[in-house]
């Protein structure tokens, strides 16, 4: 190897080199731009966006008005979104069919199908064997003996009836255990 | 007669470096028949893949888009934002290797 030509493939090498460097340099300028012009990276309107509505949500939750979850009645969310404290969707009661608000529905369904004096009057012989299966997983509440009771289902001296439904004094009794 | 062809005879390049130009094409194409260049430029771009320089550089373009606004955006404008910041941000020892590759190759091809 003479002196010389080491030089010149030095530097031949480096020219190459360069050239190799240059093409790759073209490559990836062309796919950003490609990129960007399709919009195909995380779009950067978007993600000023975002942030926008972060920074947003996040004064929100830092403002001294909210400082107690429990203050008001409106509790804002990290959204932005306040609920009502009542739910308010309405559907139909599948027992007796009415409307009923979702925050109403318990304390409705109470009176509909379990304890409500005046909902005993509703109960058909054809209901009474679903409301068996649902009374029978139910834990015990305390019922008063219905002595006054002008159903058919009912016994007139107030012992629990065939159908099982009422309760003394707490103790659950199967429909086919008579005491 | 056509005058192209009584056209002089193009220069040699300059005169004291003898054949050189003419040797560096010979080898250039030499390069791509053998399909040397392919396989250098495939090996440079996964090492500066691997080492991050490809991120740099689309981070630049990425920046440098999101200033400018996306359709005021040309390829040239890329390339010229990023060939000297790219040529001197390569690794030395990604350097180094694809010195070594070419020069085994023109030593070889040489002779």
């Amino acid at each position: 190897m003479s002196g010389p030509n080491e030089d010149n493939n030095t530097q031949l090498s480096s020219h190459i080199f360069g050239d190799l460097l240059d093409s790759i340099i073209v490559d990836v300028a062309s796919e950003c731009h490609r990129i960007a012009k399709l919009g195909l990276d995380r779009n950067l309107e978007e993600e000023e966006e975002e942030m926008r509505l972060s920074a947003q949500a996040r004064a929100r939750v830092a403002d001294p008005s909210n400082s107690s979850e429990t203050n008001t009645k409106y509790v804002v969310d990290i959204f932005g979104q306040t609920h009502p404290s009542v739910a308010t969707e309405i559907f139909e009661c599948m027992n007796c069919g009415r409307s009923i608000a979702a925050g109403r529905f318990a304390p409705h369904l109470e009176k509909c199908m379990g304890k409500g004096r005046k909902a005993r009057l509703k109960v058909t012989r054809s209901s009474t064997a679903a409301q068996n299966r649902y009374l029978r997983g139910s834990p015990v509440s305390t019922y008063s003996p219905y002595s006054n009771s002008t159903s058919t289902n009912r016994l007139s001296n107030g012992t629990p009836s065939v159908a099982g439904e009422e309760y003394s004094n707490g103790t659950y009794e199967e429909p086919w255990n008579k005491t | 007669m056509k005058h192209s062809v009584n056209r002089p005879p193009t220069p040699d390049g300059a005169e004291d470096q003898g054949n050189e130009p003419i040797l560096q094409e010979i080898i250039k194409i030499k390069l791509i028949e053998s399909g040397e260049k392919e396989r250098l430029m495939e090996m440079l771009r996964e090492r500066l893949i691997e080492c991050g320089w490809k991120d740099e550089m689309k981070a630049l373009c990425r920046a440098y888009v999101k200033k400018k606004g996306r359709n005021n955006v040309t390829v040239d404008d890329l390339v010229h934002l990023i060939t000297p910041k790219g040529r001197a941000s390569v690794r030395d020892s990604v350097k180094a290797e694809l010195l070594q590759r070419i020069r085994s190759f023109l030593t070889s091809a040489a002779l």
